[in-house]
């Protein structure tokens, strides 16, 4: 992603144009920004670890529905399901019988073993998958539809649409379900949770694979409107740190709003400052933040 | 230091001194990589490892330093030695005006805002027409690794003395009073501001002296190589595994993991990658203060040490 081209028949066309159409692209990028780092700012608010794998997981989830799609032809979007199965598997598998051996080290030794974990992932991926760009492409990848002047790529809006919805999925089921309740407890104070009768180990191994199968979500869509190879993960981890680190840790719907602010300062700096500078932007946003805000935009970090 | 340890030290490093004379061009080059790998570990040790404040974009000031010189070198034909100086002063000055703000951070959010400004400054860094944008720069060739070598050793030497120098001067005790506890040091009277910015800028002279090395032995420069967000998490594993806030650890972290990595790369060069990552693993989990704390520890313990890890930082 990141560096898109201006869209082509705009070129004459007077600048409102153009700025609401890269504005639209945005938006409906940073859609798809915010599902990415839902999990990477839940496990942290949580469990207090930075999931430096959280994009390698991102990028499992891509392969997972690629070689789905290729291998039955069923809809990408229908099997989507299925993907944060298998990654919501693979995350308990982690967190259970690996990171909870290592939650209360010192605070950069969770940085390094999921660290360790992304070269591990990384590699296997290479191993297993090759280093070849692949992309979900369903029969209607090139279908778009338009709002006035501006054009909406339809599976951009449909993935957009689906991270919204996993969005609200996931802000319901915090706050709603007992088991959700729990969660929000133990992030708020570890020993008051326990002394209700919560079982960290396995209440962390859930929340982990909450984030995982989320990861695996954002992982299939992207993999429906860029191109998945085995070492996007690292760029990843970091627009999703970003993005958590706008929207605090707190709230899913924060989560949503720091994903569609960096998604619009990409798009708009990218025409105006140019391609080369969106690591720039979305960099020298993050340190901005957090000397201005250190709290989010929003409200709490961990 | 009692009298042995300090011979035995002056001996290795003597004999570390003589080897380039006997050993292959191969191994030697392995030795320039690996001494100054270990000065990047040894420099994030001291903010890091002494003052608990894990910076994650050290390559920042390495880049710093590598830039530094070969703008020095290429663009103004200024001597080496003026462009070490150069990119060191450069680091320095970076080092106090970004530790001002980002010092004050704690935890996650300053090793996540230095990995940031790492990386912004690469992206600055290729836009530069003076630092030749993305395509780099080219220095002078010349050929001298063993001077090269001797540069490396006598650089780490250097800053292995400055870590022994905190480990028991006042200075490092106010430290390590702040990664204990910063409020409590601030309340003992240490300025905790210029102390962590003192530790910053220290760790920022001895990256950028490497950096500068290492562009003149490689010759080829750019924003990515300069800017490596590997080579920070890199040298914090080796920190990490050989014993953060020891004098010696950041050493022999460096030493035994990039000599791991040198043989699985030449015997099993397709899965090298992978089996680095499981060592990371491995380690972080059975050890995680480092080799030399489980060293320490190993005597009366012996190896019911790892459990007793396991079970000290388990949920």
């Amino acid at each position: 992603m990141g560096r898109r081209r201006r869209s082509r028949s705009r070129e004459r066309g007077p600048a409102i144009e153009l700025l609401l159409q890269v504005l639209a692209n945005g938006v409906l990028l940073g859609g798809l920004y915010a599902l990415m780092a839902l999990g990477l700012a839940l496990v942290w608010g949580v469990l207090n670890i930075v999931n430096l794998a959280h994009g390698a997981l991102i990028m499992l989830g891509g392969y997972f529905s690629y070689y789905l799609f290729t291998a039955t032809g069923i809809d990408p979007f229908l099997t989507l399901p299925l993907t944060m199965a298998a990654l919501f598997v693979i995350g308990y598998g982690l967190q259970r019988y690996l990171l909870n051996l290592i939650v209360r080290a010192p605070m950069f030794n969770t940085l390094l073993i999921t660290f360790g974990l992304d070269v591990v992932l990384t590699y296997l991926a290479q191993l297993l998958f090759s280093a070849d760009f692949r992309t979900i492409n369903p029969s209607y990848a090139g279908a778009h539809f338009n709002i006035g002047s501006v054009t909406v790529p339809l599976l951009r809006l449909l993935a957009f649409a689906l991270a919204a919805a996993l969005t609200a999925l996931l802000a319901i089921f915090l706050t709603r379900s007992r088991t959700g309740r729990a969660i929000r407890a133990t992030s708020q104070n570890l020993d008051a949770a326990r002394l209700y009768g919560v079982a960290p180990r396995s209440l962390y191994a859930l929340t982990f694979a909450l984030g995982a199968a989320l990861a695996g979500a954002a992982g299939g869509l992207y993999g429906m409107v860029s191109q998945i190879t085995p070492y996007i993960g690292a760029e990843l981890t970091a627009k999703s740190f970003v993005i958590a680190l706008i929207g605090g840790l707190d709230n899913p719907l924060g989560v949503l709003v720091g994903g569609l602010v960096l998604g619009l300062a990409e798009a708009v700096g990218t025409l105006y400052i140019g391609p080369t500078f969106d690591n720039v932007i979305s960099f020298g946003m993050l340190v901005l933040v957090l000397i201005l805000r250190p709290k989010g935009i929003l409200g709490r970090t961990a | 230091m009692k009298a042995l340890p300090f011979l035995a030290i002056v001996v290795v490093t003597g004999l570390l001194a003589i080897v380039p004379f006997t050993l292959s061009a191969v191994m030697i080059q392995f030795g320039i990589a690996t001494l100054l790998l270990a000065t990047l570990a040894q420099g994030w040790n001291i903010l890091g490892g002494f003052t608990g404040y894990a910076s994650f974009g050290n390559s920042v000031f390495y880049g710093l330093g590598t830039y530094g010189t070969a703008v020095a070198m290429v663009q103004w034909h200024l001597p080496f030695a003026v462009g070490l100086a150069i990119g060191a002063a450069v680091a320095v000055v970076f080092a106090v005006l970004l530790g001002i703000p980002v010092l004050r951070l704690r935890g996650h959010y300053f090793a996540i805002a230095t990995l940031a400004i790492s990386q912004a400054m690469a992206a600055v860094i290729s836009n530069l027409d003076i630092a030749g944008r993305n395509s780099g720069l080219i220095l002078p060739l010349i050929r001298g690794d063993v001077m090269f070598y001797e540069l490396a050793l006598g650089l780490i030497v250097l800053a292995t003395a400055c870590v022994y120098w905190i480990s028991r001067s006042r200075f490092g005790l106010g430290l390590i009073a702040i990664r204990e506890n910063e409020d409590a040091a601030a309340v003992m009277g240490i300025n905790t501001t210029w102390y962590k910015i003192v530790a910053f800028a220290l760790a920022g002279v001895f990256s950028a002296l490497a950096g500068g090395i290492h562009a003149y032995w490689i010759t080829f420069i750019d924003p990515h190589s300069a800017f490596d967000l590997l080579l920070d998490v890199k040298l914090i594993i080796m920190a990490v595994f050989g014993g953060p806030g020891t004098v010696f650890g950041p050493i022999i972290g460096t030493f035994l993991l990039s000599g791991i990595s040198e043989v699985l790369s030449s015997k099993v060069s397709g899965v090298a990658s992978l089996f680095f990552g499981l060592v990371i693993v491995v380690a972080v989990t059975l050890m995680p203060r480092g080799l030399m704390n489980v060293i320490g520890k190993f005597r009366r313990r012996g190896w019911r040490v790892f459990s007793d890890n396991i079970r000290d930082n388990r949920v």
